[in-house]
């Protein structure tokens, strides 16, 4: 089975021990619940038409099942899903099984709360058929239920499982995309470069940075450079540094690096950090940057039509 | 291998070698303040465009001979730091304070020209 149809789930023998150890999931709930197999097996068709009409019942869980083709298929799925509950061999297969389960939940978007809700619900409708099957013998239903209990709530983290990892993936994909944004460095005037960075910078993104900008400033015979960080969010002391370090080299090379748009928040952060900024030009926007980089390379900008509303 | 220094009217302009050893360094700088005295240069431009390391050794002694320099009435200005020797520079913290420093040896010059125009700088 491809880890990708589990949402990126996978799970070992000895952490499926683990979770069976820690539910007290022993040998002899294999053999209680092997023994309501056919009390399932008769109550089953009674159990999954009474669970979507339960369903159905509220707007909120209809619209998953709008279409009858598929009510019909998750139905004999469900029912699979129910009879497999009490056939024994609780292995690594049962728990892909649970993971494949809960991805396919997860994907159509059926929310967690709904998918505990129908745990709920199948948990009280056997306790009720076992209740009516075990009526000359209730400690036998009641062991029963207990092992089926342990069982469902191994089945529940291993949904609930596929849940996070799927919002993980996605966390860590989107991290990515926002890493992997190129930095471009703009020619704006003759011996003037401009770079405006956006999003996360770690030290693998600020070294190919560094990498770029110096390499910019030979190519272009740079003497200003306006480093404009309004869209960085954070940086920790090792990117700081490591920008303080590409400042410095670019001085090596001749060229003058122009910081502009240090947020209030990474303005602290520096301080906090003590990453010296003493020798860097830092200015509040880019606006000031470019004006300053205009002045330092003896540029004036001068409008050559008045506004068209005087005043 | 020994640096070539080259006059150009008022300004002297040393290139540094690919291949110098410390000795070479070492006597590049006294002939450098034999030559400012004797020429009665303004500025010295010293290009290592053609260095690919950069040790500490070096930069100590780039910077012996901008002060050298300096203290002979001239200016001193390094040109031609290569980008992965400028970072691996600051990396190891050599970071030449106080030296002037530019692109390449035209940027040198002109800045050498700015310098002694003092405050008329403009491109």
């Amino acid at each position: 089975m491809a880890r990708d149809a589990l949402g990126g789930s996978d799970i070992t023998e000895q952490e499926l021990l683990r979770r069976k150890d820690f539910l007290e999931f022993r040998e002899d709930d294999i053999a209680n619940l092997a023994g309501i197999n056919d009390v399932a097996r008769r109550y089953a068709d009674s159990v999954i038409d009474d669970f979507y009409r339960h369903l159905l019942s509220f707007e909120e869980t209809r619209t998953f099942f709008r279409d009858p083709q598929v009510l019909e298929r998750v139905k004999s799925a469900q029912q699979e899903y129910f009879l497999r509950l009490t056939q024994g061999n609780y292995d690594l297969a049962y728990a892909h099984n649970r993971l494949n389960i809960g991805a396919i939940h997860e994907r159509i978007g059926l929310p967690i709360k709904t998918y505990l809700g129908m745990y709920n619900y199948y948990l009280r409708a056997v306790a009720s058929r076992l209740d009516e099957a075990y009526r000359d013998r209730p400690q036998g239903a009641w062991s029963a239920f207990m092992s089926l209990m342990k069982l469902t709530f191994l089945d529940m983290g291993l949904a609930i499982d596929t849940y996070l990892n799927s919002r993980e993936r996605t966390i860590r994909e989107q991290q990515e995309a926002i890493q992997e944004l190129p930095t471009p460095v703009l020619p704006f005037r003759e011996g003037m470069l401009l770079v405006p960075i956006i999003g996360l910078i770690d030290s693998q993104r600020a070294r190919a940075l560094t990498e770029q900008l110096l390499g910019a400033v030979r190519d272009n015979r740079a003497k200003i450079v306006v480093m404009d960080i309004t869209g960085v969010q954070a940086v920790d002391s090792k990117v700081g540094n490591h920008l303080v370090q590409t400042v410095e080299a670019a001085r090596l090379m001749g060229a003058t690096v122009i910081l502009a748009g240090v947020s209030p928040a990474i303005a602290q952060t520096m301080v906090t950090l003590g990453i010296d900024l003493g020798r860097m030009t830092t200015v509040g926007d880019l606006q000031s940057g470019i004006e300053r980089g205009e002045e330092l390379l003896g540029y004036t900008v001068t409008r050559t039509r008045a506004k068209s509303h005087s005043g | 291998m020994r640096a070539s220094i080259l006059k150009q009217n008022k300004y002297l302009i040393a290139s540094v070698q690919g291949s110098m050893s410390d000795a070479d360094l070492v006597q590049l700088r006294e002939e450098l303040a034999a030559d400012v005295r004797r020429h009665r240069s303004t500025g010295v431009i010293v290009d290592v465009t053609m260095l690919d390391v950069m040790d500490s050794f070096a930069v100590r002694t780039l910077r012996g001979i901008a002060q050298m320099v300096k203290l002979l009435g001239a200016e001193c200005i390094v040109v031609g730091i290569q980008p992965e020797v400028a970072f691996s520079m600051v990396q190891l913290g050599l970071t030449l304070e106080g030296t002037m420093t530019a692109l390449d040896l035209e940027d040198g010059l002109d800045a050498l020209e700015a310098h002694a125009g003092a405050g008329t700088s403009s491109p």
